[in-house]
């Protein structure tokens, strides 16, 4: 059009004008007009294609109507459309016997049918009737694309939207139309699965049953599947997800469009690790050691393992006791642990991080940057962990931003991520060091160092290797603070609800509501029997205490700090020294095997309450299923263990818990449980308000590595040896095993080939893993998973040590 | 002498014929749509007609039927096709009989008999599985230990799959439209609604029922 686009567009839709936005599309508008137009191929968070043809209304703009798809025409002011005109039903019902003509119909075996939107705008708009007779197209019924998805090539329409995600969304090219004509199919290329991290999202918009998740395959039909909406706690995302159960059991996750948080997207883990939740390896009783054999765990009651817990806790005495864990759990729960410990027990020995994370004052003190903020930043910088492993949906919205230019990704780290494609800038430098690679970045005349300094900057900041001690990263995020003032913080923390659970105060120093010890609130004096004065131990410190013989009582809670602890041995020994064990948890992980006693609590879909994300919004968790066995909700287990040592939580529900943390917590007075209950927590409340003055420790620099080893980097994949991957069996076998990647020359240097077995020494353990060279490592690193079946990292690292080192022999 | 006339009724219908009959030592024919318990049907070869697709679940408004899918498996599948039933209950303290998921069935796996005789001592013999629902290598329904069963009663099976043809389409009269069944093979069409002859109360069931060709 030649006219020049005023800022408000009004456009004519049967009859009823409608205001729209320049640019917006027709289809677009209707929606918002509550027109619906029928439609395949059109999603509103891709890129419009007009594949389906079944948005064909009648446009007119002044040349008299004509049949035109509505996903395709940007509105023009002065538009007069008709979406129910005879030539719109005749192209609709055309359409609709077109796409019949070889659409098999399965729909009792499609576990589409049911939800379908072929089916229902077939029922809606259809003709009723076809004139096809011959035979339909035939192909190989499901084929496996992936070790999630099956694809029925039979059932496709070819509406585009699966590979669009695929190539716009998610970055990974990998299904796409081959051949021409009658024979056109999509097809995954020769020998290379659709292995996505977020191939199940093709499921979900899939307009038929083409795509269909292994996970679900007939497990349910839609009409007996029954559905809340809860938030994902799988990583800190906190996506937005429809929980789907059938008798009483999890069947699907469904993504839920939020625009601040996953746009409807999740990842495979999140969406498919409701199998874990179904598990026959749930913990069902508690259980604790039999007195003739103390190696076996014994079922065991309630009243007498709650009495075994609270009697070792009561000999330890509060100097002597600690608490690990509860980053898994919903906020009421972390506060009722957290009121646990420091009100009844009187001790500040609690750490919801596992060593593996930032300390609670520097993560409750940096000024937070919200996920859209990020997205739509001048410049994001990502230090830390590789995102599309660990925030797999940042990862994803931050892609999407850069690529559409709405921001430039730059990143700094040592050793290639997810997010390198798309990243304006990646910076190498060696491990523990990034701190001195941005300072000379900063110092150089690069433009980037203008950008950086003028324009806004969102920093994502996190451990980036478990390998290194929390220093490195410190460092950085002081000399950020230095240089870079007007920087806002994204902390890339790992595990759930870790960002409500230090809200909760459990952390060492903190109290709830991001408060320092010293500085309680009149509501939680109040509330409190006692407030510990003096500062506790963090896990690392708790470890270390216990394997010395300081500590009598560790109490885990949904922590494993055998597997999860970057110090293994560190953890083991302090696992044998310690004389009571308390673990509360779902499974026997490695290190609830060692557990004096073990009880049961509710995993994810089995309890409701809050979770809080790395950008502080807090959103609603809802319960769909009753508990396996007798598993409690922790607030419960906690407020019980709080009475058998003669205090009382005052705690009699979740909605009295978050009650209760209003009055308490500064920081979330105001977000009233009414609120959280609220059609407003859809979106999530944000809350970032902090009373901690961010304090920041002077850097150090990390020791010379020495010519003969190499400096060991160790990151989480999204599929690896986590209790929930493991106990889904469609996601265990995804995990890889254990690999070292090695730059080539180094392998070389050593006489040893790709793909051999070497001996690995480190100052902790020695052990024979595979090598792979990889030319995409810095020589003079190693990068080894750091939770990969078959061997974690964490045997060689060494938490003392600002950065590991490792030497590599031939076997 | 007046006390008489009472029996005049009574004398003159001795001689009358009976209408009530010796039940449960006799039975009556029951007429041809009569709903009594389900059977699940197999094809000729063997193969079981039911796919598992929960429409007779869904359909039924006492929510007595739990249907649960599977994939088959390849080497040796349950029913064509991808998927087939791997659990199927009716709970006969709740089904009214009412049919539907007759209606609803879209492979004809689901069909009601005319046995309707059963006393159950405990509730879980009331729910009937799918290896008693289903019907044996002769394609006769499987006697449960508690029904009451006559000579002839099992050859009563499948009565009329849908009141009408196919969505009631006149084309469809006269043409056959169900598949091969294991024990009757393909069964003759059902006739038009207009040239059925009045329904007559005959002792041969079977004919009425629409099987034909096959001799039991």
């Amino acid at each position: 059009m030649s006219e020049s686009t005023p800022s408000e567009i009004s456009v004519t839709i049967n009859g009823v004008q409608v205001e729209a936005e320049p640019g917006e599309m027709l289809i677009a508008a209707a929606d918002r007009a509550g027109v619906h137009i029928p439609r395949f191929c059109y999603h509103e968070r891709m890129s419009p294609v007009g594949m389906c043809r079944m948005c064909l209304v009648d446009v007119d703009t002044g040349r008299g109507p004509m049949l035109q798809p509505s996903c395709m025409v940007p509105v023009a002011d002065g538009m007069s459309v008709n979406t129910e005109s005879e030539d719109t039903k005749r192209a609709q019902e055309g359409i609709l016997e077109f796409l019949l003509v070889n659409h098999p119909l399965d729909c009792p075996v499609c576990d589409k049918g049911g939800e379908c939107p072929l089916q229902d705008q077939t029922m809606a708009y259809g003709p009723g009737e076809s004139r096809f007779v011959e035979e339909k197209r035939h192909y190989e019924k499901p084929i496996p694309i992936s070790d999630l998805v099956h694809l029925d090539r039979e059932r496709c329409i070819l509406c585009d939207r699966c590979t669009r995600f695929a190539d716009e969304v998610a970055g990974d090219p990998l299904i796409h139309f081959t051949e021409r004509g009658n024979a056109t199919q999509v097809l995954t290329f020769p020998d290379e699965p659709f292995s996505s991290y977020f191939s199940g999202n093709t499921v979900q918009i899939c307009p038929v049953g083409a795509l269909t998740a292994a996970p679900y395959r007939f497990k349910a039909r839609p009409w007996d599947l029954e559905q809340v909406e809860s938030t994902c706690t799988t990583c800190s995302m906190g996506c937005r997800v429809a929980v789907e159960s059938s008798r009483n059991e999890l069947v699907r996750y469904l993504g839920v469009d939020v625009e601040s948080v996953n746009h409807g997207w999740l990842c495979d883990k999140g969406r498919f690790n409701f199998e874990s939740t179904n598990s026959s390896h749930r913990i069902t009783t508690p259980l604790t050691r039999d007195n003739d054999d103390p190696r076996q765990l014994l079922g065991s009651d309630w009243g007498s393992a709650l009495a075994l817990a609270a009697e070792a806790i009561q000999q330890a005495g509060p100097g002597r006791v600690g608490l690990i864990g509860g980053s898994r759990l919903t906020n009421e729960d972390a506060y009722a642990w957290s009121k646990f410990a420091k009100s009844v027990l009187g001790t500040d020995n609690v750490d919801a991080q596992l060593g593996d994370g930032l300390s609670a004052e520097v993560v409750l003190a940096l000024p937070l940057a919200t996920i859209a903020e990020a997205c739509n930043a001048d410049t994001v910088l990502v230090v830390g962990p590789d995102i599309k492993e660990e925030l797999a949906i940042l990862h994803l919205r931050l892609r999407g931003a850069a690529t559409k230019g709405q921001t430039k990704v730059v990143e700094i780290g040592s050793t290639p991520t997810g997010i390198e494609p798309y990243a304006h800038r990646s910076i190498r430098c060696a491990p523990g060091e990034s701190a001195k690679a941005l300072s000379e970045l900063l110092a150089s005349d690069d433009p980037l160092a203008a950008q950086l300094k003028q324009g806004s900057l969102v920093v994502v900041i996190g451990r980036a290797s478990l390998a290194e001690s929390e220093e490195p990263t410190l460092s950085l995020a002081a000399s950020i603070r230095a240089e870079l003032p007007h920087a806002t913080f994204l902390p890339a923390l790992r595990r759930g609800n870790v960002r409500g659970a230090l809200d909760m105060g459990l952390a060492p120093g903190i109290l709830p509501g991001r408060t320092r010890l010293d500085q309680p609130s009149p509501a939680l004096s109040a509330n409190w029997n006692t407030v510990p004065t003096t500062k506790g131990l963090n896990t690392t410190e708790m470890l270390r205490a216990a394997a010395s013989g300081d500590l009598d009582t560790l109490i885990l809670v949904g922590a494993d700090p055998l597997s999860d602890f970057p110090d293994r041995n560190l953890a083991a020994e302090a696992i044998q020294k310690v004389k009571t064990l308390i673990a509360v948890d779902t499974f026997i992980t490695d290190s609830v095997a060692q557990a004096d006693v073990v009880l049961p609590a509710t995993a994810y879909g089995e309890q409701g309450g809050t979770t809080t994300n790395i950008e502080g919004r807090i959103s609603r968790l809802t319960q769909k299923i009753t508990a396996t066995g007798s598993a409690r909700d922790d607030w419960m287990i906690a407020t019980e263990l709080a009475w058998r040592l003669g205090g009382d939580l005052r705690l009699g529900s979740k909605e009295e818990i978050w009650r209760e943390i209003e009055q308490v917590a500064p920081s979330h007075s105001g977000v009233t449980l009414e609120r959280v209950e609220s059609s407003e927590a859809h979106e999530g409340i944000l809350v970032q308000r902090s009373s901690i003055e961010l304090d920041l420790p002077a850097p150090g620099t990390p020791p010379v590595a020495d010519g003969y080893g190499l400096r060991l980097v160790s990151g989480r994949k999204l599929w690896d040896a986590a209790t929930t991957t493991t106990y889904s069996p469609s996601l265990q076998p995804l995990a890889e095993a254990a690999a070292l990647r090695v730059h080539p020359n180094d392998l070389q240097r050593l006489g040893i080939s790709s793909g051999t077995d070497v001996r690995v020494i480190s100052t902790r353990s020695t052990e024979i893993i595979t090598a792979i060279a990889d030319d995409s490592i810095e020589r003079g690193t190693a990068m080894l998973p750091f939770n990969q079946p078959g061997g974690g990292a964490n045997r060689f690292i060494d938490a003392a040590a600002m950065v590991n080192d490792i030497r590599i022999e031939t076997v | 002498m007046g006390y008489l006339a009472g029996f005049k009724v009574t004398f003159k219908k001795l001689f009358e014929e009976r209408v009530t009959t010796e039940y449960p030592k006799e039975k009556r024919p029951k007429p041809p749509r009569f709903h009594g318990r389900h059977v699940l049907n197999r094809y000729e070869d063997g193969m079981e007609k039911c796919i598992g697709c929960e429409l007779c679940a869904g359909v039924c408004p006492a929510r007595c039927i739990y249907v649960r899918g599977a994939d088959n498996p390849e080497t040796d599948p349950v029913s064509p096709g991808e998927r087939y039933g791997y659990v199927y209950e009716i709970n006969y303290l709740r089904c009214i009989h009412c049919d539907l998921c007759v209606e609803a069935c879209p492979t004809e796996a689901i069909t009601e008999s005319k046995l309707f005789e059963f006393s159950f001592s405990n509730r879980n013999d009331a729910i009937y599985t799918k290896d008693e629902l289903v019907v044996g290598d002769d394609g006769l329904p499987q006697r449960q230990p508690w029904e009451l069963w006559h000579e002839g009663d099992d050859l009563a099976t499948s009565g009329w799959m849908r009141a009408t043809a196919p969505s009631g389409n006149p084309d469809y009269q006269n043409r056959s439209g169900w598949s091969g069944e294991l024990g009757y093979g393909i069964r003759s069409p059902e006739m038009g609604q207009h040239d059925r002859p009045e329904p007559q109360e005959t002792d041969n069931e079977t004919e009425e029922d629409g099987h034909s060709g096959v001799s039991h």
